[in-house]
Order: structure tokens, then sequence, then C-alpha cells
């Protein structure tokens, strides 16, 4: 892909456990993204999105293969990197004792964005996510759903082309899963590269451009949605992903390549 | 108890690092003593008489010497030959000077420094010092021995102090042969001669001696061990989420508040057993030493009424333990909150410790302290059954309204419930305030009684009135009145009333001050007796600067009537009015107005004064009533005294007091028969239920 | 290592710890409140206790009073806190006294041997129980009256003979003390501050070190901070400033209310009794107390960061960093040290040589090189933390939270194992 944002090759990380021996949380892993789509990492608990993630955010550190965001390596540039991403997961809380309006201006700077236009920034920022009557407020009172706009609102107030968001919508109420949708689809239409994970089928068919199954560490297909069910005769995404998981049990690792996305797909 | 951390810190690391502690504490005074011991003291004679003081000094050494005890090695002096002694002295080149001074010498040297030490005085602008002479007799000329030391180091202060002994052990001796050259027949020592026989016994004395510390000693314990359990089981259970599981269970609430009470008092328990296991063991190991022929006689039935008497004082902990956590939103906050709590429970403690205190008396009614008198008595052989009785049942009393209170409020929603939000953190403002107004009074208060203990005397009367009314009164009023964007009229209940009104408050204010006057005398004689001296010298700060009657009138009558008056009756009424029932709104104005008189034994009088200007705020409306009757009283409690009508020596017969309870009551019937209350009171909530 | 995030992550950190009302309380109000309110309720409590110890009656009985001393049966019948009972037998009074019903018996007896050659002498005993405070209290009475009364009748006697006044009294025995009212108020003051100074700069490190560590771990801000454009370095010298900030704050707040308080509280109540005290410091002394409370700061701050970011809570993390806390204990244990100065030795440990630097300070005494050892030991401690910090935080899973252990067993297996054994997040460097 020519005008990939976000190019991941063979990616691996390994570490040791005491009693599992040497564990490959995610073994070899290929894909990459581009502009103005929303990349979906589907899988179930403790397939390796997550640490996926966390290595394109620069909080782990890969222990094989390559990645690279908006042209900067993970590994050489991790603070490029971070600047031109924003990530979103339910670990990442906000700071109880910042207003709200403090918090937008503390992740806009820290971010690096240009020092004379934050308060700009901020102030788009609480209007476009509705903010404005609990701006002052700590964020330590506010309910979750207000909480969540901010933290969504803190993802993006340096404007990064890039946004990691790493199963957003948990323990979220219908309602506010909705909105959350709602916001990446705009991201999308904004021209931001997002990548998405979660394990909740429905939302990966709404809204993901190109879905890459994952489990046990590896991809195990990638394509879009319609690419899936031709390949495996298959229309809800369940089925699809249960197709999947099941021929790596039989056999041990084939997968099926799913149209081809591009350099350094190994075909494992 | 699977908590391996909470175990180390709590209990191994006390037992392991507390001997180490106490073990290097030792060695390091053991080292210090021998120190002491072992230098040589170098002293210099010096002075017009310097020989007859070297004969003193001999004299004094060989009395070292041949000293027949034999615990410690007899100190050793030398002397430093030289002409430049107090130079030597300065530098710390040796310890002390021996100055002998025939009369005429002493009376010079006196004279100078008694000149110098005026014309010191002079340039600082102090007063003279009253001489204090005694008229009997004319004073003796008399040699002197004056030893010079330095105050600031501890050997020089030892060798000053031990050579002082001995010569005046030499002059008793010289003393005694002039007395018997002169025809005394016997020594001195042998006129009147007083022995004193102590009738106690070894075990009542260590009783005595133990009987002081062990009720805050073991409720020191069981605070601290208590906490740990506590803490942990609902702070925690609560950050841990496992308490909403807990809560969704069959057991019934009021079972699991139990449970959670008999851990809290297990585990206080527990530690101050292993505590005080830990203490003897110590003995044992001769860690801590204690006084010779220490002995302690407990008899069973002792240890049956401890253990009766500590029950209630256990529940009370453990109910106040928990009511903390479960209060305190994270584990954090309750460690804010479990200082003052711990010190709510260890001062009462510490009334055993107080000289003259009787459990025959009015402190039995008073939990823990009544417990703590009690345990001391007993401790001493001493069993007032009836008044153990009833210590008992006061404090037990507090804890069953304590256990009670504590399920009461576990069971609640709040104990759940995450949100603290409301209409009012959004928006600020005036509906913030309630919330916060006795946190601005605290932090006025803690202003106000460290500018006055700081910085009081230099400020003088006008300088203190200037900064406590003017500055903190005044200024914390407008403050909070700027910052939660309140309106002055209303916060200060600026408002018109009835022409009785006007009456009444004339009425009360003569009958107020006496009625304050006589709980003032109570209270002095009664509860809290404060020396003389005390009393007088308040008088004097209170009126000290000589201020023409004018300044006095405009700055101890006028002005506090007017601010104090938007402070209290204003601004804090106003904050509370919502907050408690209107009696115990009064109460609670009055009571803090009292504590904000800084000094404790003016707190119930002015406490009462405070009620009643408060009650006369809340039935009229207005705080002008209250700010007239502030103004009178004041003024009656002055100027007559500056004027000189009422003096020292003038006595208010009794029947005044009468007269004043009437007034005060002929006040309040006209006050509520024209009354128009203050807006916007609680009113009666039905119950809350569960 | 970019300065300018460091201020804004800096300014970050302050602005929600102040917020915080643990911090708050801890390290800024606790020490200007709580000096002045202590002080307050230790003096009040004082006087409430001596007003009642004054006001008690002694109850005594008397026996077998010699009838040729008027003037001492006068003295001991109108003396106002001394209240005669009527008489019975020794053996009833000294039961009553065991009691608590009565406070001392006082029985006169005809002198001894050796005093018998003096008309209407006679001797005292007095029994009382020394177990009562109030007991004691009435045979110390007793006591101070015969000792007066027999000054007065010696003195009379003499008179008698012709022994002159001068040779009763021989000669005056004056101690004078020639420091002046500043060195003594140095030398109060010189053994309060320093302690106080250490131990404040612990406690004020202490909340912040294991609130920006642990504590943000627990709140979940800790992976939030770790997607910032910021480099960890950045991050983590932010937070070490901050924690030393707080530190110094609380440290020099603190010492500034004691000596505030002292001076307006102490010296007045000392002055009642006798001794003079001027509450003043030299010049030189407020730099080098603020150069030993930073460098205590940094000290604490570095080592209690250290220990706590083992820590998944705030429990276990104040549970992790409490061992550097009693090590900010060891001046008070070391003890007076009395008239001793800086010297090598002390020096050369820490902790302890920055409280008796600032004894010295306090005394007017600055012996240069030895304060330049204290600062030297105390940086080189600061150095080996940092140090220290760094070699741990070069393991992703410390960083990340994911280790699960204290700092020992991290050391037993990171920094002393360093064989070819595949270790989990093996070294890789932070920055």
């Amino acid at each position: 892909m020519e005008n990939a944002m976000v190019r991941v090759e063979g990616l691996q990380k390994s570490f040791w456990d005491e009693s599992r021996g040497e564990v490959h949380a995610v073994d070899g892993i290929d894909f990459d993204c581009r502009p103005g789509e929303v990349f979906g990492l589907l899988g179930a608990n403790g397939a390796g999105k997550t640490t996926t993630l966390r290595m394109l955010a620069t909080i782990l550190k890969p222990t094989g293969g390559r990645a690279s965001l908006n042209g900067h390596d993970v590994l050489a540039e991790p603070e490029a990197v971070r600047r031109s991403l924003g990530f979103f997961s339910a670990s990442t809380a906000l700071y109880p004792r910042l207003t709200g309006r403090e918090t937008l201006e503390f992740f806009a700077r820290i971010n690096q964005y240009p020092p004379d236009r934050v308060a700009e920034r901020v102030e788009s920022l609480i209007d476009r996510f509705g903010i404005a009557e609990y701006a002052n407020a700590r964020v330590e009172k506010l309910s979750s759903g207000m909480k969540q706009k901010i933290s969504i609102a803190r993802t993006i107030a340096h404007d990064p082309p890039i946004l990691i968001f790493d199963e957003p919508t948990v323990g979220l109420d219908v309602m506010a899963a909705i909105e959350m949708q709602r916001v990446v689809g705009e991201l999308r239409d904004e021209g931001k590269t997002v990548i998405f994970s979660t394990h909740i089928m429905s939302e990966a068919e709404k809204l993901c451009d190109r879905i890459g199954i994952i489990h046990r560490g590896r991809i195990l297909a990638l394509g879009t949605l319609d690419e899936h069910r031709q390949a495996t005769g298959q229309h809800y995404l369940e089925d699809i992903f249960v197709h999947y998981v099941a021929a790596t049990g039989a056999g041990g690792g084939a997968a099926a390549a799913i149209g081809a996305p591009g350099p350094g797909e190994s075909g494992q | 108890m699977r908590d391996t951390r909470m175990i180390l810190i709590a209990i191994v690391a006390p037992l392991v690092l507390f001997p180490v502690m106490i073990l290097v504490m030792r060695a390091v005074e053991q080292n210090e003593e021998r120190r002491l011991e072992d230098t040589v003291y170098e002293y210099a004679v010096t002075g017009d008489e310097a020989e007859w003081g070297r004969r003193m000094v001999a004299a004094a050494l060989e009395l070292e010497a041949n000293d027949p005890d034999t615990t410690r090695n007899p100190v050793r002096f030398q002397e430093v030959q030289t002409n430049e002694a107090d130079s030597l002295l300065i530098a710390a080149e040796i310890h002390v000077v021996v100055e002998a001074l025939s009369p005429e010498a002493f009376e010079r040297i006196r004279a100078e420094e008694e000149a110098a030490a005026d014309a010191e005085r002079e340039a600082a602008g102090e007063e003279d010092e009253a001489e204090e002479e005694d008229e009997s007799e004319p004073e003796l000329s008399l040699p002197a021995v004056r030893l010079r030391h330095r105050g600031q180091s501890d050997f020089s202060r030892t060798a000053s102090r031990l050579l002082g002994s001995r010569i005046a052990e030499v002059r008793s001796e010289l003393r005694d042969s002039v007395y018997r050259a002169g025809g005394l027949p016997i020594e001195v020592s042998q006129i009147a001669s007083v022995t004193t026989e102590n009738t106690a016994s070894a075990e009542r004395e260590g009783g005595a001696m133990l009987g002081l510390a062990l009720t805050p000693f073991l409720l020191l314990l069981m605070l601290s061990g208590g906490s740990i359990m506590a803490v942990d089981t609902i702070s925690g259970e609560k950050e841990r989420g496992t308490l909403e599981t807990l809560l969704t269970t069959a057991a019934a609430r009021s079972d699991i508040v139990t449970a959670k009470m008999m851990g809290v008092i297990a585990v206080g328990i527990a530690v101050a057993a292993i505590n005080i296991l830990n203490l003897l063991l110590y003995l044992v190991l001769g860690i801590v030493d204690l006084p010779e022929q220490f002995a302690i006689a407990l008899s069973p039935l002792d240890l049956v009424l401890f253990l009766i008497l500590f029950l209630p004082l256990t529940v009370l902990v453990a109910s106040a333990l928990l009511l903390l956590s479960g209060y305190a939103k994270s584990y954090k906050e309750y460690q804010i909150y479990f200082f003052p709590l711990f010190l709510v429970f260890l001062v009462p403690s510490l009334a055993g410790m107080l000289p003259g205190m009787d459990l025959r008396s009015a402190i039995a009614f008073f939990p823990i302290a009544g417990i703590g008198v009690a345990v001391r008595e007993i401790m001493i052989g001493e069993y007032d059954w009836p008044f153990l009785m009833l210590a008992f049942a006061s404090t037990g009393t507090a804890a069953w309204y304590a256990a009670r209170l504590t399920e009461k409020t576990l069971s609640t929603e709040r104990l759940i419930s995450a949100s603290d939000l409301d209409e009012a953190d959004l928006t600020g403002g005036a509906a913030l305030f309630p919330r916060h107004v006795l946190r601005w009074f605290g932090v006025m208060w803690v202003t106000l009684l460290i500018t006055s203990l700081w910085f009081g005397e230099s400020l003088g009367l006008r300088g203190q009135i200037l900064v406590n009314l003017w500055g903190i009164f005044l200024g914390g009023s407008l403050l909070m009145v700027r910052v939660y964007k309140l309106d002055p009229k209303t916060v200060f209940a600026l408002r018109p009333v009835h022409p009785a009104v006007w009456l009444a408050v004339l009425i009360g204010i003569p009958s107020g001050y006496i009625v304050g006057m006589g709980l003032a005398g109570l209270v002095n004689t009664y509860v809290f007796p404060v020396p003389q001296p005390v009393l007088e010298s308040f008088g004097e700060s209170l009126l000290g600067d000589d201020l023409p009657l004018w300044q006095i009138i405009l700055f101890l009558t006028i002005t506090p009537g007017i601010l104090e008056e938007l402070a209290f009756r204003g601004a804090l009424l106003h904050g509370l009015r919502k907050t408690f029932r209107p009696v115990v709104v009064c109460l609670v104005v009055g009571a803090i107005f009292g504590l904000f008189h800084v000094s404790l034994f003016r707190l119930l009088p002015t406490g009462f004064l405070g009620v009643l200007f408060a009650g006369a705020t809340l039935l009229t409306g207005s705080i002008f009533p209250a700010m007239l009757w502030h103004f009178g009283n004041n003024f009656i409690g002055i100027v007559p005294v500056q004027l000189g009508w009422i003096t020292e020596e003038t006595v208010i017969p009794m029947w005044t007091y009468g007269v004043g309870l009437v007034g005060l009551a002929v006040v309040f019937a006209i006050l509520w028969r024209v009354r128009t209350p203050y807006p916007d009171l609680k009113k009666k909530k039905p119950e809350e239920f569960m | 290592m970019n300065w300018q995030d460091v201020w804004t992550l800096y300014r970050r950190e302050l602005r929600s710890a102040f917020r915080e009302r643990t911090i708050v309380v801890n390290s800024i109000l606790m020490p200007v409140f709580l000096y002045p309110v202590m002080m307050w309720v230790m003096f009040t409590g004082l006087m409430f206790v001596s007003g009642l110890a004054d006001r008690a009656h002694s109850r005594v009985v008397l026996l077998d009073a010699p009838r040729n001393h008027p003037v001492l049966m006068d003295t001991l019948e109108n003396r106002e806190n001394v209240e005669l009972r009527d008489q019975i037998t020794a053996e009833s009074a000294v039961s009553l006294i065991r009691n608590g019903e009565l406070d001392a018996l006082v029985e006169f007896a005809p002198p001894g041997a050796e005093g018998d050659e003096l008309a209407d002498n006679f001797q005292v005993a007095i029994s009382y129980d020394r177990a009562v405070e109030r007991s004691r209290r009435a045979s110390d009475r007793i006591e101070a009256i015969v000792d007066n009364y027999r000054e007065e009748w010696v003195d009379s006697e003499a008179a008698e003979l012709g022994i002159a006044g001068a040779d009763r009294e021989q000669f005056r025995i004056v101690q004078e003390n020639v420091s002046s009212d500043e060195q003594m108020g140095a030398l109060l003051l010189g053994t309060m501050i320093p302690l106080f100074l250490v131990l404040m700069v612990a406690l004020g490190c202490f909340i912040p070190a294991i609130d920006s560590t642990a504590g943000e771990r627990e709140r979940s801000t800790w992976e939030t901070l770790m997607t910032v454009s910021a480099s960890r370095l950045s991050v983590v010298t932010a937070k070490y400033l901050y924690v030393a900030t707080v530190g110094i704050i609380a440290g020099v707040l603190n010492v500034t209310a004691v000596f505030l308080s002292l001076g307006a509280i102490m010296a007045p109540l000392l002055a009642e009794a006798g001794d003079q005290f001027q509450f003043t410091l030299p010049f030189l002394a407020l730099p080098v107390m603020i150069v030993a409370a930073i460098s205590l700061a940094l000290f604490f701050a570095a080592a209690m960061m250290i220990l706590a970011s083992f820590a998944q809570s705030f429990k276990d993390g104040q549970a992790m960093a409490m061992p550097v806390y009693w090590l900010a204990l060891l001046p008070f244990v070391l003890g007076q040290q009395t008239d001793r100065t800086l010297t090598p030795v002390i020096a050369a440990i820490p902790v302890a040589n920055a409280a008796m630097m600032i004894r010295d300070a306090i005394n007017g005494v600055f012996l240069w090189p030895l304060i330049a050892e204290t600062l030297v030991v105390l940086l080189v401690m600061v150095a080996l933390c940092l140090m220290l910090a760094r070699m741990v935080l070069q393991f992703e899973d410390l960083l990340m939270g994911s280790f699960d252990g204290s700092f020992w067993r991290f050391a037993k297996e990171r920094l002393l194992n360093r064989n070819g054994k595949k270790t989990a997040g093996a070294k890789q460097g932070v920055v």
C-alpha cells in the first residue's frame, strides 16, 4: 500500500513467564492502514490485540519485526510516533483533579500542538463535543458519560493523523457506545487513520472498513467484510470468526490469505 | 488476614524496629553519660578574693572526692591558671569561671550590671521593671562566689552546677561551725528535722504509675491495630469493588456491619495483645528499664474489672473506625480523618493523668475520660463501686449510640453510590456556600489563633482589632460574598424590625450581661478553674494600653458590635440556616462564636451570649438587634470599669442573677410575640428510610 | 529531553497536587496550623492542670503539736491550702491516707539524742502516700512550712547568741549564665528545628511520591501518560521535581511555623520560669537550611519514588516507601550529641549530617569544609538513587506495572542475577 500511514511487518512480542516459559503474545503480524479508513482488529480476549496496539503506541517494545506510523519507526523515533498518534483505551483514565478544559489544554500542549493555537483548539473541541456546560468542573465530579466525552476529546486534542481505539466501548451503556461509534465514523470521514480493536462482532461489522481477525498472536485473515464472506461462505461476522479460528485449531497454523494486503505478508 | 504486607508492616516491622531503635538510643544515651562523667572540667579562679575562692573550691572538690556514693565516679576538675578567664570561657576553652568577690567588689559589679540592663531596656523602649524591695531588712554586705558558665553548653552548665552545689555544702559546714562556735548546742540540721515516710506499698506505687498510662496506651494500640482492619474493611472493599458483592448477598445489613465490627475489634485486641507481650519481652530482655522495687499487684477481680471497663471502649473505638472508614471514599481520605479521630479518643483518656482527679466527681459522666480515671483508681486499689458503674454506663451508652449510628450509616445507600455530583458542584455559587461555610470559619479561626499568638504582642490592642475584626471577620465575610456570588442584603440580614424589638434588646443588654457573668463564675468555680494571675493578666491585656475613653468605646464596643455580628450572625448564620434546625443553629453559631474568643475559660459565657444573639436574629430576621445587643453588652462590660464605677471589690448580689434570668425571659417573650422569622430556615423532614 | 515538556508536566503535577486534599493537609496546612494550635492547647492544658493543683486543699492531721511554737502553729492553721482535720490516732490516720481520704499525717515528737540540747527542739515525721499526687503535694507543703520556720528560728537563735548576720550567711553563691539570650534561644532552636526539618521534608515528600507513582497506576492515568509525546525521561523528571518541590515547601513551612510558635508561645512561658530566651537566627543559617532542605528533599523523593513505583495501589505504595520515612528518624535516634558539632564522621552519615549541619548553622557555627562534605555525601546519595532509578526503569514490565512484587524481589532477580537466563522484559533502554 503506497499511502499507508501505518505499516506493520512481522511484529512480534515475546516475554518470559515463570510458569509458562516463553510466551509469544504477538507472533508475527503484518498489516497496513491508510488515511480515511477504519481498520478493525477483531479477536477474543487474550488474542494479542491490546499488545499489538500498545506496541504501535510505543508503550511496549517489539521483540521482533517492525512498525512505523506516519513514517516514524516505533523503535527509532518513539516520540515522533506518539506525536502523530491519539491513543484511547479502557485503561487510559483522566486526571481526576483537573477540569475538563485543563485536561484538553494539557494534552494539546504536551503533544506538541502549536502553543499559540492551543486555546483556540480547546474551545473548538469543547464546542464539538458539547461539553461547555461542565468544562470547568473537576473531572472527578463528572458522570461516566461526561468523562467519556472528555476522554475522546483529549485523544484528539493535538489533532493527530492516526488514532487507535483499544476496545473503547467496553463497559459503556448503549447510548454511550453508539456515541463512540459515531465519533469514530466522523474521524474516519475527516481523513484520519483509525485502528479500532474490539471483540464485539456487531461493532466491527458496523464500523470497520477492513477487518483483521487476530487469534493467539497471529492474524488469521485480513480484508473487507465482503471479502471475508466470500472466502468463508459465511454471512455473519460471528460465523466467519468461528470458521477461521476452528481452521487453526485443526491444522495448526495455516491462515488463508485473503486479498493481498501488501508487502510484508508472510502467509503463515 | 492473608494480606501479608499488612502483617509485615503492622506487626513484624514494629516488633523488629522498636527494639533496635531503643537499643541504639540507649547506647547513645549511655555514651553521653559517660562523656559527661569522664570529662575533666576545667575552671579558672578570678576576682579580688581569688585566694579565698581557691580555698573554697579546694574544699568543695575534697567533698566531691570523698563522696560515699559509689554509683558514680567523682567528677574531676582542674584549674587553669590564666589572666583572661572570661575570654577563655566564651571561647569554650574552659568550662566555668569561679569569681570570688569581696562585698564591695560584688556590690559594684552588680550596680554596673543593673545600670547596663536599665540602659538596654530604655533603648528598647520598655518600661522599668518594678523593683521588688524587701523593705524589712537592709541587705547584708557579703562576699560572693560567682560561677560564670555558658548556658549553651551542657558541660559548662554541669560543671557550674556541680561546683555550685559542693560549694554550698562547704558553706553549710562553715555556717554550722560558726553557730557551734557561737554557742548553738546542736547542728543546724538537727533543728526541727523532718523525715517523711511513704505509706504506700510498692504495689500501690507501681499501680499508680502504670494506671496513669494504661488507658491511653491501650487505646493507642487499639486505634492503630483496629485501623488496619477497619480501613481495609470498607474503604478498601469499596475500592476493590467487593463491597457491592457483599451487599447483594442474603446476609442482613446489620449482620454484615456486626461482623465487620467484630473483625475490627478482634484485630484491635490482637494487635494490642501482641504489643503488650512485646513490651513485656523488652522488660525481660532488659531493653527497657523499670524503676527499682517496681511491683504490681493485680487480682483476678482487677483483671475482670478491666475487661468489663474496656469492653464499651473497644466497641466505641470499633464503631468510630468503621464509621470513618465508611465515610471516607478512599484509603487516602481515611488517613486524613484518622488523626483528628485519634486525638478525640486519646485526649480524654489522659484524664487519668491529671492531678487530683477523683472518680467520685463529674468526670465519671464523661465517656473515655471516666474509664481512664476509673482504671487508675483500680490500679491503686480503690474501688468506688457506684462511680465505677457510672463510668461503665456512660461509656457504654456512648458505645451503644455509636454502634447504632454506625449500623444506620453503613446501611444506607450512600455507601455504594459513587457520584458526588449535583447541581451545586457544576454551577458553584450560592448553592455551594452552605457546604463550605464551616470550612471558611475553620480557616478564619486558625488564622485568628496564629495572628494573635505570633503577632499579638507587637500589634497592640488597636493593631489586633484591626487585624482580627477588620481583616479576618469583615474581610472573610466579604470574601465569602464575593466568591459565592451572594447577595449582601440577604446574607447579612439587613432588614428593618418592629419597634418593640428595640425595647426587648434594651432589656436584654443588662440581663444577658448579668447572666453571662453568673455563668462565667459558675464555670470558673466548678468546671474550669483558672489561676488568679491569668485572670488578672487577661483583664490587663484587654484594656492594657492607656487609651482615651472614646477610643475604647470605638474599638471595643462599636467595632465588634458591628463587624463580629456581620461575620457570625450574618455569614455564618446564613450559611447554616438550612443545615440544622433553628434551635440547633443558635447553639452552633453560639458555640463557634465562643470558640473564636480564644481563651478557653471565656468559651461558655461568650458562647451563651452568642446563642442569645443568634436567637434574636432568627426571631426578627434581622441582624440589627444583635448588633445593638452586642454593642450594649460590651459597653456595660467595659465602660463602668474604665470610669471606676465598678472595681474589683464590687460584689454582685445573688438576686440580680435571678432578675437577669427573668429579664431574658421577658426579652424572648417579646421577640416571639412580634416575630418576623428569618426566611428560608430548615423545616422538619420525614425520616429517611432504607 | 525537552525542558518545555518537563515544565508542562511539572505544572500539571503541581496543579493536581494542590487540589488533592491529602497533600494539601499533610504538606501545607498541618505544618502551618498544627504547631500554634498544639502549643495553645498545651498551654491551656497546663493552665488548667496547675489551676486544679493549686486549689486542691491538703487535708492534714497534726499530732502532738509542740506548745512553744505558736508561730508555726499559726502558719499551719491559717495557710490557705492546708486544712487541719480533727485529731485521731496515728493508725486511723494512716489507714485514711491509704484510702485516699486524708493527705498527710504530721507527727511531732521530742528531738532525738543529737538534737536534745536545744530548748524546745522537736522533730517531725510526715506520713503520706507517694502513689497519690495530692498526698505528695501535701507532704511537700508541710515540709516547706517547717523548713521556712526552721530558717527563722535559726536566725533568731543566732541573733540571740550575738552571731552577726554576715557570719551566719557567710557568702553568696551566684550562678551566672554568660550566654546571651540569643545564644540560649539558638540552643533550643538547634535542638528542635533540625529534627523538624528532616522529618517534615520526609513527610512532605512521602504522599506525593506515592501518589505520582503507585497512585497514578491505581487511577489508570499511568498509561495515559505513557502515550503522550514527551519522552519517558521528561515524564519521570517532571514527577521527581514535583515531589521534591512539595517536600521542600513542607519543610520550609514547618520550620517557619515552629520558629514563630516558639518565639510567641514558649518564650513567654520560659520567661516566667526565669530563663530568658531570644529566638533569632543568624543570617547565614537561612541559606544553609534551605540548601539542606533541598538536598534532603531530592534524596527522599528519589528513594521513596523508586520503592513506591513497584506498587499497584496507593496503600501498597505507602507500605513500600515506609522504610525511607524511617530513615528520617535517624537524627532523633542519635540523640542530643551535646556540645558536638559537625565532624568528618558525622558528615559522612546521610540525613544525620544534614541535621547536624543545620544545628550548627543555627548556633552560628559554620564549618565550611565539613558543610561541603555533608552536601557532597547527600548529593552522592541522590546520584546513586537516580542511577538506580534509571536501571530500574529500563525494565519494561516494571514500567508497565506488570511486575508483581517489591523492590527487594526485583533487586534479587534482576540486578543481582545477570546470567544469560532470558528474563522477562529484558533490558531495553528506556530513553
